[in-house]
């Protein structure tokens, strides 16, 4: 990559907003330190105490649940690396964030966030309720709860997308929450 | 029985479950990597309480954002709070909040729907933040 790409690269996150964009494998620790980045970022642009701790929060999930599928299904560096860039568009923030996962996976992903996008608020509100009730999983790390909580802060339908990588062994899945 | 402490991290809260006094304190924000194993000891010490006297308990939080896993095992702390009131026991919440963090306040209020015993949610003018 030489001197001009750094320039279009900045030209192109100038031009759609973007206020950070991480690419690589998350660590806790990364995923720490671009929160406080992104804390900080929210604070210095004036940006409204809910909206602040609503992008942060649905950052913090967004990561963790990719790292802990990583980790889940013992990907290397490589395949354990996402994509995620917080930008603005006009008085919202937006969160898009894209990992590599399994096919099976992906298409169980892709129909959970339609189903989530395709709730009110009353029902999210219920499904929330519902799960925080549901008995976890000895064995999980999560509570299954974040991509609902997620859509509930969100304020406009959680949208994704599924497009094939490593010759269709995988796949590569994007979501894109509006805040 | 003997006071527990968990100093904070940048994503772990501070906690004194102490016994004398009946209280379990939070402070700061919850977003640990793995929420489940963090909160293993107060759990431990939570039940052990609950099982072993019969004192009064008191949690007094000053939490500030809190991840879904770590929302989650707050709630079946709340429940077994909620049981142990049901059996006559002296239970209660005291839940702090910074007063302009409204998102904190509402998962509070959310959390306090299912809670017959005193739940009081106060707001504090001082930034609560460490």
């Amino acid at each position: 990559m030489d001197h001009t790409d750094v320039y279009l690269l900045r030209e192109t996150y100038n031009q759609k907003g973007i206020l950070l964009c991480f690419n690589g494998p998350f660590s806790q620790a990364l995923i720490e330190e671009i929160g406080n980045a992104l804390r900080n970022y929210m604070e210095s642009e004036a940006a409204s105490s809910s909206s602040t701790r609503d992008v942060f929060a649905a950052y913090i999930e967004i990561a963790q649940n990719i790292r802990q599928y990583a980790a889940l299904k013992g990907y290397n560096e490589a395949e354990a690396s996402a994509t995620v860039v917080i930008g603005r568009e006009g008085e919202r923030y937006v969160i898009a964030a894209g990992n590599v996962v399994e096919p099976d996976d992906g298409l169980a992903l892709i129909e959970r966030v339609n189903r989530l996008a395709s709730l009110d608020k009353g029902q999210l509100r219920a499904q929330y309720k519902e799960r925080l009730r549901t008995p976890r999983d000895p064995d999980a790390t999560t509570a299954g709860l974040g991509l609902i909580d997620i859509a509930r802060k969100a304020s406009a339908p959680l949208s994704c997308s599924l497009r094939p990588v490593n010759a269709g062994q995988r796949m590569f899945f994007s979501l894109r929450v509006v805040l | 029985m003997e006071t527990l402490t968990i100093p904070p991290t940048q994503s772990s809260p501070a906690i004194v479950a102490d016994g004398e006094r009946g209280v379990i304190e939070m402070r700061g924000d919850s977003y640990p990597e793995n929420s489940y194993a963090f909160f293993e000891p107060l759990v431990a010490w939570f039940q052990a309480y609950l099982a072993e006297t019969d004192l009064p308990l008191r949690l007094e939080l000053h939490l500030l954002y809190l991840n879904t896993s770590s929302v989650k095992i707050m709630m079946d702390l709340l429940d077994a709070l909620e049981d142990a009131h049901q059996t006559g026991r002296e239970v209660a919440v005291k839940w702090f909040y910074d007063a302009e963090n409204e998102r904190i306040a509402e998962l509070a209020n959310e959390f306090k729907e299912d809670c017959s015993f005193p739940f009081d949610i106060l707001a504090v003018e001082a930034d609560a933040r460490p």
